[in-house]
């Protein structure tokens, strides 16, 4: 029963090897992880004249068997870092990565404090004045339950 | 009345010191917030400041730019290595700002080389900045139309933004004294719309 399940298995893994990133690569991929630079949005949804012409090179690196950071590379070249649609994750683009991770980690920090510093509030505040008339009637009320 | 106490029971200097510290953050971080969508509201639309400026009479000067040579010419260093636009200081300066991909670009080119094959002697330097592009496809582009006037490279939109231009191609007259005189927002189709200025700029010493 097992053996066939694992020769499947491990053929699917060689044909998966055999195929390699570089072969199932496709233009939608890079174009994604690039911008238009001019028309300031993603080069996949991107149809500008300029656009045409960046996936068009795209295209050609493909075919001449360039992986996918290469192609970055070779378009960062061409059209500066501005090109890239996400910052890079070093030097100073990473304030762009960690600023907003601190920011909900902050968040959730914040919650139990504030919770705790309202319920405290809650617990602190004295009670509320009762008014004579009311008064009057809570003790007949509870006069008349205790018969 | 009189057992009252005289000041709040609940009141708390800690809790106080603490609620103030609280709206201090709040504030800063409110404020950065707001400045923050300010300056970007603020660069989001293009300035006209050189228009304003040409419009008023007035010569602008020119953005200092340094960019990668693509095609020397007119003394320029070699491609590939730097010039700067103030190097030119001292001749007249046709700039243009163009893109292998731009089709009203393909109908000025040979009405900027005939522009530059006419001035060329008269210290007069016509000088491509290639925007936005592939640069194998403007090496295309510039053998295509045998275009003889040298032309910078700005892959990123660095001198599109600094010479307040909105598109390609974009045309300016410098000066001698580095100066803008005159900018042309689309194509320049006839070589009327540049002899004119050119001469009128020529003639000032």
């Amino acid at each position: 029963m097992r053996r066939p399940l694992l020769a499947m298995v491990a053929v699917l893994l060689a044909a998966l090897a055999l195929a390699g990133p570089a072969a199932s690569l496709t233009v939608v991929e890079v174009a994604r992880e690039v911008r238009c630079p001019t028309c300031n949005t993603p080069l996949d949804v991107s149809d500008s004249p300029a656009a045409q012409r960046m996936k068009v090179f795209i295209a050609e690196r493909i075919a001449e068997g360039d992986d996918k950071q290469q192609i970055i590379d070779a378009l960062v070249d061409e059209f500066g870092r501005g090109v890239l649609a996400t910052p890079p994750k070093e030097g100073f683009d990473l304030v762009a990565w960690i600023v907003p991770i601190v920011l909900v980690l902050a968040g959730l920090a914040a919650i139990p404090l504030v919770t705790r510093a309202w319920a405290r509030r809650g617990r602190d505040a004295p009670a509320p004045e009762i008014a004579p008339e009311d008064a009057a009637r809570l003790d007949e009320e509870l006069r008349r339950r205790g018969d | 009345m009189a057992d009252e106490p005289a000041t709040d029971p609940g009141a708390d200097p800690a809790a106080d010191r603490r609620r103030l510290i609280g709206l201090v953050v709040g504030a800063v971080v409110t404020a950065l917030i707001v400045v923050l969508l300010v300056v970007g509201l603020l660069n989001r639309g293009a300035s006209t400041a050189i228009d304003d400026a040409l419009d008023a009479g007035s010569r602008p000067p020119a953005p200092d730019l340094q960019l990668p040579v693509l095609v020397s010419g007119a003394g320029l260093p070699p491609a590939g290595q730097e010039a700067a636009l103030a190097d030119l200081r001292g001749k007249v300066v046709v700039l243009n700002l163009w893109a292998s991909w731009c089709e009203p670009c393909r109908e000025e080119a040979p009405v900027l080389e005939s522009v530059w094959q006419r001035y060329r002697a008269k210290d007069v330097v016509v000088l491509g900045i290639d925007i936005q592009d592939l640069s194998d496809d403007a090496r295309t582009f510039i053998r295509e139309y045998g275009l003889t006037y040298p032309s910078l490279r700005d892959g990123s939109d660095g001198s599109k933004a600094a010479l307040e231009a909105t598109g390609v191609p974009e045309t300016f007259v410098i000066d001698r004294e580095g100066r803008i005189a005159l900018h042309i927002a689309g194509p320049v189709s006839r070589t009327e719309q540049l002899t004119g200025p050119l001469d009128e700029v020529l003639t000032e010493t």
